[in-house]
């Protein structure tokens, strides 16, 4: 029974898992802010004429995509619940502020 | 004040054939960022300027900030690398950078290593092959001179003299050093004679064609933004790797931080190896995707061969040499605290 909950949770979870789209325009992270729940994922998406990137050195969620070329997509799975920032490497203008609630 | 920006912002329209988003972006801002914990204040500049052009802070008595950074050589030294000499005739891997307009810079150095311009003003005190003075040695040697003693505790009545309040200081005084009214600023405010036909042309190709403003964007002319532009070739061995020392992230191989192109004329020669001496080479330079075209490892992709001719190349040097201004009014001291 328990077995039984434990897979219905984990379906639960994986069909309301959303994908964020971020675009990267104007050298900026369009939106700045987001609130995502653990196991959603954040799709960058580069429409800019020139590369980007996005990393975060969150202990719990780190990441980097690297370069990024024009027009291409790059995902990352969110992991762990807590406040972070993420940055692009080349443009460090380029920021979002990121909560992850449970 | 919102009514007068509003008509403001209405007559530069009505004489300027930019939009009105274009125009906002190229305005020099008339303040500059300052953090709560040092709001400016005039004695903690005229401290910071005094210390920013005493030697005492060196070990031997012969290097000030200024020695590097001189408003009278364009906030750098106007020297190639080679002759650049710190400590004891040490020589530096890097061009001094300019000051100017340092303020709105959200990372220091060439490889962006820390934030914030009192992070930063510590850094060339200590360098061995800067001005090699142990902050332990410094702190106390300024606390034994009276007249610094005393000017502190104006400035940072509650702070002392410490490594904190020193960095405090000279970071208030590099906040003044901004850029002052170029052709370029009064053509974007409407006076459409600021500018040479040939400097109008080289402004569409900048942002255009050549593709200038991938980095060079904004009223300071960077968007400080981190590039591999191509200086040296293939897997920089044994060479300056950049923002990659910092973090051996991917995407920092042999990067650095893209400069302002403010009073350029005055800040030669140019990049981070100052191996390049004229505008118009450096602009040559860029255009053709730089040195190497193969085989660089994490070559900015902003960095291709945009295809133009000489005339062009000529156009483009006509409008950065715009974005000169008069020298800063700065009164350098002669007398220093005793």
């Amino acid at each position: 029974m328990k077995t039984v909950i434990l897979l219905l949770l984990t379906l639960t979870g994986s069909l309301f898992a959303r994908e964020i789209i971020v675009d990267q325009k104007d050298k900026t992270f369009i939106p700045g802010t987001l609130n995502v729940k653990v196991g959603d994922t954040i799709t960058f998406k580069n429409s800019d004429p020139f590369s980007h990137n996005a990393y975060t050195d969150d202990e719990d969620n780190e990441f980097d995509i690297g370069m990024q070329a024009t027009g291409t997509t790059k995902s990352v799975k969110i992991k762990k619940e807590g406040e972070f920032n993420i940055e692009c490497a080349i443009h460090p203008n380029m920021l979002i502020k990121v909560k992850v609630t449970k | 004040m919102k009514q007068f920006l509003l008509i403001f912002l209405f007559f530069i329209l009505s004489v300027s054939s930019l939009s009105a988003s274009e125009i906002q972006k190229w305005l020099r801002p008339t303040t500059v960022p300052v953090p709560q914990d040092n709001l400016l204040t005039q004695e903690r500049i005229e401290l910071g300027k005094l210390l920013f052009f005493d030697v005492r802070l060196s070990r031997d008595n012969t290097i000030s900030c200024a020695t590097c950074h001189h408003p009278k050589r364009g906030w750098t030294d106007l020297v190639p690398v080679t002759k650049a000499l710190g400590f004891k005739k040490k020589r530096g891997p890097r061009n001094s950078p300019t000051l100017l307009n340092v303020a709105y810079q959200n990372r220091q150095f060439w490889d962006g290593r820390v934030k914030t311009l009192e992070e930063q003003a510590l850094g060339p005190l200590e360098a061995d092959i800067e001005m090699n003075m142990p902050l332990s040695t410094l702190i106390p040697k300024l606390n034994a001179i009276s007249g610094y003693v005393k000017l502190f505790k104006i400035a940072y009545p509650n702070e002392g003299l410490t490594k904190e309040s020193l960095a405090k200081a000279i970071a208030s005084f590099e906040r003044t050093i901004v850029s002052t009214e170029s052709p370029f600023d009064r053509y974007i405010k409407g006076d459409k004679k600021a500018m040479s036909p040939n400097a109008i042309k080289g402004f569409e190709l900048f942002k255009n064609k050549a593709h200038c403003t991938d980095c060079h964007d904004g009223f300071n002319f960077t968007d400080g933004s981190f590039h591999n532009i191509g200086l040296n070739d293939g897997e920089l061995q044994g060479k300056e790797l950049g923002r990659y020392n910092v973090k051996k992230r991917a995407a920092w191989y042999g990067v650095m931080k893209t400069p302002t192109l403010r009073d350029v004329t005055k800040s030669y020669p140019y990049f981070h190896d100052g191996s390049v001496q004229t505008l118009k080479e450096a602009t040559a330079l860029c255009a053709s995707g730089g040195r190497y075209e193969m085989d660089v490892k994490n070559k900015s992709t902003s960095m291709k061969d945009r295809e133009l001719n000489e005339q062009e190349i000529d156009q483009i040097v006509s409008f950065t040499k715009t974005l000169t201004g008069p020298d800063l009014d700065i009164i350098i001291p002669k007398k220093f605290p005793q």
